[in-house]
């Protein structure tokens, strides 16, 4: 078995596998391809306001996951680059002669350095130390700078926030970003651009000796790389991309504000993070993406859909801490011994019901919220498409058939699942 | 007469109230091999963790070349040319063989903080690991997660990363730890071949190796050097008789 | 005067407050080595579990039973939650608690909503103790102040004085060790968790009427706690005491005086500049001390991170 896997060192064209570039380039390009394609697809505004929504989201969680997937390093209040990032730019933008001076690419830029200046401030003594002190201290820095912002008024606006207008910079080959479309392509540049860039970071001595101090900082040190100061590069690196993503932020909506800073932004960008998978690169492009469009497009259906993303992020931790990168990413060796196919029927089987029960469970969870809540008299709700009478039984008896039923098949399947999965695993027929 | 490779000179360690090194004086020279051998609990872990700075000594000094090591970083002394291994593998599992061994190469080719260069693109890291996996006899795992190697390839692995970074000190912490005969062999040719021209201060309980490969010997027993010098010479030293007797007729009590 | 010995109380009353939160979490952490992020939840499912209690059965009943709950639910927690995530490191243990804290609010939303409960302070103590200087302080805050002390008597008691508190204290440094003279260490962690835990519970219990029992109590009292274990030092039960009750009068004497900090730059000598509206600092000249007061503790938190990373009377890390 492990002749597959094993480099034969006579044969250059595999070892030099290692170092290629040309293959990887494919998926950047496909991924430009599509950004840029996007649009002619979902052509709505809002739908434009959503994908904005995403990119931001993805270049903050790969600028966060520098630190937590490949520097192992757990940071509680990282909006707070984010949010400096934004603030910094907002400023800018009220600037009317400095902001005159340049066109709107560049100000993210702007967010990045200061992004990064609050990072090399913290930094220099909070990466001394790694794990739970250091997570500590960023939770408290976190909370600080937060509850500073309703005091300093000046930077950060109070309540109300700072706003601007991002039309009164140098026009872009005479676009003055009027539009949301100009947005979006401007915010779709700067996705690939930091992308890019973060995993080329990744490749680079201090990228490849983050990994290493992540798996063991003893043996690092032997290696003749301070601990500390590779964490501190990872975290003023971190800060830099966070700051771009403030950025974009400012752009996009025109006003920052203490939420941007707060230390709910900053779990939301670790639920995303490590929901999408911390030990993938791509894990946070994933999981930006999936929340965002959970966040928007299910708050729309319920008031409860928190609870199932507390959920959710509680199920991922227990259950496949990989996140849904790591779940995509376990399948490759299956694909690789080309016994894919064996698993489609397995799967329908198990995760078709599972999925039905869920969708049971949740009917019944919203119908107790609503029993419970509801205002008196307010006796319908609509789910699903239909509406019926919330203190009849039969829905309840429905939506517990339901649930117990598809859980059950689901569980009955379960085994068979199991087989197919260890037989798709093992490598072919006896030879 | 030339500046010792590294010099012990009263060195002690104490652990609250307990003394576990109590006074050593030590001197190896260039490009010797020289084992540190003793009964259990002597205090071997102990001497190697003080002088690569994992703890601080209570007294005396640590010379590197004539150097006082005193209050440097662990990083900063390898930076000086003096590297270990550990006694309990110490690689990085997640990462593939060959990637190790990159790591161990890159602040010696210069590259410190850079992040500017693509590791992927250097030719002198690629054929460097490339040459080092060669002597180590692990190209053929070259790409596997480091983890899943057997027992005995993660510790040639670990002396790999070790000699790696062309350290000219180097020390081993019981190299053929938990391995069977053939195994041993093997790990001592290897450990000969790599650190020709280096010098090499080893911990050892193998007696086998110990005599195969030493030029100079120590005995430590109870935080202190009862003897030191050339096997033969040690192995005859009564003293050194009566620690390793004394300790098994204890033992058969 | 008679003000210093009004805010010395209040100072007290919060103090022992968050020392009974901080007590469980450093304990819990020395232990497991977990610091666990949805400490506060349970404090705030204390007060919830006590004002659902006490519709039906009265405030005392409410002070007895809740905490009891909250301790099993937290062991339940340990056993069947963190155990598992253990295995994965301490990050993922550390995210599975915050995930967990998440969800607790969320529970809670889901359970009795987004008001304010109209959980009180039963009748019987609902009068004034004495005053101070026109200042009434009502008899609610000494019981506060009594039932804190007990507990931490106990605590100490079961801790330094019974077998189990000898067992317990081994196992929080040697777990292995006291595994293999046969202790159940599993069983002591929980027991440990479930401890800790139900005496989040009790603070929630008797702060909830004080404080208010509403979804976002757990995350107003969450961040200083871990700020207060952090000055301690963590896994320190003195530590969480002094640095429970620095906080606690730190805070209630900056929000009673309405110190300016302009008055305290005049006093040094520098005058306050002209057109203080359009100054770039002049948030820092116009800040009193009540606003800068709950983030005093962070103040102070990160000065101790920089200074004596350890905390005030926690071990060295290695």
């Amino acid at each position: 078995m492990s002749d597959q896997l094993t480099t034969d060192p006579s044969k250059p064209a595999q070892r030099m596998r290692a170092g290629s570039m040309t293959l990887t380039l494919m998926p950047w390009i496909i991924a430009a391809i599509a950004l840029i394609l996007m649009p002619f697809i979902f052509t709505s505004n809002s739908a434009l306001t959503i994908m904005n929504q995403m990119w931001i989201t993805v270049i903050f969680a790969l600028a966060y996951n520098m630190l937590l997937g490949q520097g192992g390093m757990l940071s509680f209040g990282h909006a707070v680059y984010a949010g400096v990032g934004g603030f910094a730019c907002m400023h800018i933008m009220n600037m009317s002669d400095l902001f005159a001076s340049f066109p709107l690419p560049v100000l993210p830029i702007f967010g990045g350095l200061f992004g990064m200046g609050l990072a090399m401030i913290v930094g220099a003594f909070s990466t001394r130390n790694a794990g739970t002190v250091f997570a500590m201290i960023s939770l408290g820095v976190g909370e600080l700078i937060a509850a500073c912002s309703v005091i300093i008024v000046a930077f950060f606006g109070g309540e109300e926030g700072i706003s601007g207008d991002r039309t009164y910079a140098m026009p872009f080959f005479s676009n003055e970003f009027l539009q949301q479309i100009d947005v979006y392509y401007l915010t779709s540049f700067w996705v690939i651009l930091a992308a890019a860039l973060m995993y080329l970071w990744s490749r680079t001595p201090v990228g490849r000796m983050a990994n290493a101090v992540r798996d063991n900082p003893e043996r690092a040190e032997f290696l003749g790389y301070s601990a500390r100061w590779v964490r501190f590069y990872s975290f003023v690196a971190s800060g830099f991309f966070a700051g771009i993503a403030g950025g974009l932020f400012a752009i996009n909506y025109e006003i920052l504000t203490e939420e941007n800073l707060n230390t709910a932004s900053s779990g939301v960008i670790l639920l995303v993070t490590f929901l999408g998978g911390v030990g993938f690169f791509f894990g946070p492009i994933i999981g930006a993406i999936v929340f965002t469009l959970v966040q928007t497009v299910l708050s729309l259906q319920t008031e409860l859909w928190a609870f199932y993303a507390g959920s959710l992020f509680v199920a991922t931790v227990m259950f496949f801490p990989g996140g849904l990168a790591g779940l995509l990413m376990m399948h490759v060796p299956v694909f690789k011994l080309g016994n894919a196919k064996q698993l489609i029927q397995p799967y329908i089987k198990t995760l078709l019901p599972a999925a039905i029960g869920i969708l049971g469970v949740c009917a019944l969870v919203e119908m107790t919220f609503h029993f419970r809540h509801a205002s008196i008299g307010d006796d319908e709700m609509t789910l699903f498409w239909t509406t019926f009478d919330i203190h009849t039984l039969l829905p309840w008896l429905i939506a517990g058939a339901v649930a117990l039923i598809g859980i059950g098949i689901a569980k009955r399947n379960a085994p068979e699942l199991k087989e197919a999965w260890d037989a798709a695993n093992t490598a072919g027929d006896a030879s | 007469m030339s500046t010792p490779a590294l010099e012990l000179s009263g060195l002690k360690k104490s652990f609250g109230k307990a003394e576990i090194i109590r006074g050593i004086n030590l001197s190896i020279g260039k490009s010797e091999r020289h084992a540190i051998i003793g009964p259990n609990g002597a205090g071997k872990s102990t001497l190697f963790n003080l002088i690569t700075a994992r703890f601080m000594p209570t007294a005396g000094s640590v010379k590197l070349h004539g150097e006082d090591l005193r209050g440097l970083q662990p990083y900063q002394i390898n930076r000086k040319g003096l590297s270990r291994s550990f006694q309990i593998t110490n690689i990085f599992p997640a990462m593939t063989v060959f990637e190790n061994v990159r790591c161990a190469l890159l602040w010696s080719q210069g590259y410190k903080y850079s992040f500017w260069n693509l590791v992927n693109r250097s030719r002198q890291l690629t054929e460097g690991a490339d040459a080092i996996l060669d002597q180590i006899n692990l190209l053929g795992r070259r790409d596997l997660p480091a983890g899943t190697l057997s027992y005995a390839e993660q510790r040639a692995l670990e002396i790999g990363i070790t000699i790696a970074g062309g350290a000219d000190v180097i020390m081993l912490d019981e190299p053929t730890a938990g391995m069977s005969h053939s195994e041993t062999d093997y790990i001592t040719d290897l450990i000969m071949k790599v650190t020709e021209g280096k010098t090499l201060i080893m911990v050892e309980h193998d007696m086998g190796v110990v005599f195969g490969l030493a030029d100079r010997i120590s005995v430590l027993v109870y935080g202190e050097i009862i003897a030191t010098g050339k096997p033969e010479d040690v192995r005859g030293d009564p003293r050194v008789q009566e620690a390793y007797l004394g300790a098994a007729l204890e033992a058969e009590h | 005067m008679e003000l210093i010995l009004v805010n010395i109380i209040d100072g007290l009353v919060t103090g022992l407050l968050l020392f009974m939160l901080s007590a469980g979490l450093t304990l819990i952490f020395s232990m497991m080595g977990v610091l666990n992020f949805a400490h506060a939840s349970f404090y705030m499912l204390g007060a919830y579990f006590a004002y659902q209690i006490s519709i039906a059965l009265g405030f005392w009943m409410g002070l007895l039973i809740a905490p009891l709950i909250v301790g099993v639910l937290g062991a339940g927690v340990e056993r069947y939650g963190l155990r598992r995530v253990h295995q994965y490191g301490h990050v993922p243990e550390l995210i599975f608690t915050f995930g967990l804290a998440l969800l607790i609010e969320e529970l809670v939303q889901f359970i009795w909503g987004k008001n304010q409960m109209p959980y009180s302070i039963p009748e019987v103590l609902n009068f004034t103790a004495f005053s101070i200087a026109g200042n009434s302080i009502p008899a609610y805050k000494i019981f506060m102040i009594f039932i804190s002390v007990a507990i931490f008597i106990g605590l100490l008691y079961i801790l330094t004085r019974t077998r189990v508190g000898m067992i317990i204290q081994a196992a929080l440094s040697y777990p292995r060790t006291v595994e293999a003279l046969g202790h159940n260490v599993p069983l002591i962690f929980m027991g440990v968790f479930g401890v800790g835990t139900a005496l989040a519970g009790v603070a929630g219990v008797i702060a909830g009427p004080v404080l208010g029992t509403f979804p976002g109590m757990a995350f107003v009292l969450g961040s200083i706690v871990f700020v207060t274990i952090v000055i301690g030092g963590l896994g320190s039960l003195w530590g969480a005491l002094v640095a429970s009750l620095l906080i606690g009068w730190i805070t209630t004497f900056a929000k009673s005086y309405n110190l300016a900090m302009s008055d305290v730059f005049n006093a040094v000598g520098i005058a306050t500049p002209e057109n203080l509206s359009d100054h770039w600092l002049r948030d820092l000249w116009t800040v009193t001390s009540p606003q800068i007061a709950d983030i005093l503790p962070y103040i102070l938190m990160v000065l101790i991170l920089i200074f004596r990373p350890a905390g005030l009377f926690g071990k060295r890390h290695s």
